[in-house]
């Protein structure tokens, strides 16, 4: 069974107030294995975080469906098993790093038991353990995204999506979640994630999706892909220009 | 209900600890004290005038809670996707909309205790400051009144939580809550006093009344939990009135919210 599924789907967004509909996604269809590190790549405004949103029922599809794990995103027990890290997350200003793990823990039915020791654990290995009991409005944004990174794993989820995971992060920051993924992979977890920096994908991933405009252009092991004499980045720009760009 | 308290206790947490709530204890501890100084100044009707504005000091309290503090919490969830955080969950839109509002409900029962505490003890003291002689109101009536504005503030923020689950910017959601808090408070008046103007031969014009009448049973009935006059006159409230008006607000929580849900259940956060 994968563990991801998404099936032809598409979807439009109202333009405004106009009658005039924007084309987001177009026959969207793929799916993840178990264990695998999947790749999401595509230049800005491509559809990654509309898919994701999809698969998170944050946004619902014009057509299609999406499985998680056999379920469908509509049912909210799909979501049990999931991590996720959006893009530029925010919290809330007046609540410690221990507080709003310890929310996520308990709503995805975590042992409220076995919650001091995950939440020290996953705190002190992203650099976060003297800042615990501080208001997360005193943050900075690479302190934010590593509070964001926790609040994903907090539940030792099956599947780990990540939005941009690596975006506002220095390098020290950076390696810290390229070894995160990496352990994940270790564990036998599914990790999907989008990013825009190839480096990251070429070390991390088992496969890459490349999307353009809202259609997916390919889907390949990365190996395969790479096996070819091509770079990355060869593949990633050829995609691009097979759809035009990345105005849309 | 395993899904709702967590909702819930976070929002009370991050609500109970912004600055606004404090500027609104600040607020209401600043009108607490010119209590005593509108007290020192009549000579007559002192109990009146001390309860007057102790119970106009905690509903003003309420108010300002819910119109700044409830309506950002919700707006800040949504224009700052903060939301993404609990829906990623296995919550459902719905169960985040009761949940928030639990939260909500927390915090303005939490918040109006203490201006209701102050607000008691601003009484007592000018009671004691004054003797008896000039003071006749009942304590019974004084803690029902208290009980009735933090009633009519839980509406007034079920009622901000169905503008939010609509309306796109929280200016909106303050603007037409706004509107429905001065619309609830005024509406009986309106009404009675067309309804007077009829009988006294004064013509209004049937859209006017008709008008008047569906915004009678479209808005809550603000002015039915108001009851500082009788508290402040120490006029005893019949049981019935009790009972009657708090099964009103309860039910008429539980419609805004389940209305509320419905509507959220259709809106996308992309």
């Amino acid at each position: 069974m994968a563990i991801i599924e998404m099936m032809n789907i598409s979807k439009e967004f109202k333009d405004g107030l106009s009658s005039r509909k924007i084309l987001a996604l177009r026959n969207i269809d793929f799916k993840i294995e178990k264990g695998e590190v999947f790749g999401f790549l595509g230049p800005n405004g491509a559809g990654k975080s509309t898919t994701i949103k999809i698969l998170l029922n944050l946004v619902y599809p014009t057509s299609g469906k999406a499985c998680i794990m056999g379920k469908d995103v509509f049912d909210r027990s799909a979501r049990a098993v999931v991590g996720y890290l959006p893009e530029n997350p925010f919290y809330y200003d007046y609540l410690t790093a221990e507080e709003i793990l310890s929310f996520g823990a308990i709503a995805s039915g975590m042992d409220k038991t076995d919650l001091p020791g995950r939440i020290k654990t996953l705190l002190s290995r992203l650099n976060l353990s003297t800042a615990s009991k501080r208001p997360l409005r005193g943050y900075s944004k690479g302190m934010l995204q590593r509070v964001g990174l926790a609040l994903a794993l907090v539940h030792d989820p099956q599947v780990v999506i990540l939005d941009e995971p690596m975006s506002g992060l220095d390098p020290i920051g950076r390696k810290m979640v390229c070894d995160l993924i990496l352990d994940l992979k270790a564990q036998g977890k599914t990790v999907f994630f989008s990013s825009h920096i190839l480096t990251d994908i070429e070390r991390l991933c088992d496969r890459v999706g490349i999307i353009v405009n809202g259609t997916l252009q390919l889907v390949d092991d990365l190996k395969h892909l790479l096996g070819k004499g091509t770079t990355l980045e060869e593949v990633f720009l050829r995609e691009v220009g097979r759809q035009g760009g990345d105005e849309r | 209900m395993t899904t709702l308290w967590p909702v819930a206790m976070i929002t009370f947490k991050e609500g109970i600890r912004n600055k606004s709530v404090i500027g609104i204890f600040l607020f209401s501890l600043f009108l607490l004290c010119t209590n005593f100084f509108m007290a020192g100044m009549a000579l007559i009707d002192i109990g009146k005038i001390a309860v007057d504005i102790a119970l106009s000091t905690v509903s003003l309290a309420g108010l300002l809670l819910v119109l700044f503090v409830g309506i950002n919490l919700m707006s800040k969830d949504l224009d700052k996707r903060t939301i993404y955080m609990v829906l990623s969950r296995p919550i459902s839109r719905s169960q985040y909309i009761v949940g928030r509002f639990m939260g909500m409900v927390l915090i303005i029962v939490f918040a109006l205790l203490i201006v209701s505490i102050l607000a008691v003890l601003s009484i007592i003291l000018i009671k004691a400051g004054h003797g008896n002689e000039n003071i006749r109101f009942s304590w019974s009536v004084v803690i029902l009144a208290l009980f009735f504005i933090m009633l009519s503030n839980i509406l007034l923020s079920a009622l901000s939580f169905l503008f939010s689950s609509f309306v796109s910017t929280s200016f909106i959601t303050l603007l037409l809550t706004v509107i429905s808090y001065i619309i609830g408070q005024s509406m009986q008046d309106i009404r009675s006093l067309i309804a007077t103007s009829q009988t006294s031969g004064i013509e209004i014009s049937q859209v006017s009344t008709k008008i008047v009448q569906v915004a009678f049973y479209l808005f809550p009935n603000l002015s039915l939990f108001d009851i500082k006059l009788q508290a402040a006159h120490g006029n005893p409230v019949p049981s019935s009135y009790l009972f009657w008006t708090t099964f009103y607000g309860v039910v008429y929580i539980c419609l805004v919210i389940t209305a509320s849900a419905l509507l959220f259940r259709k809106k996308e956060f992309p």
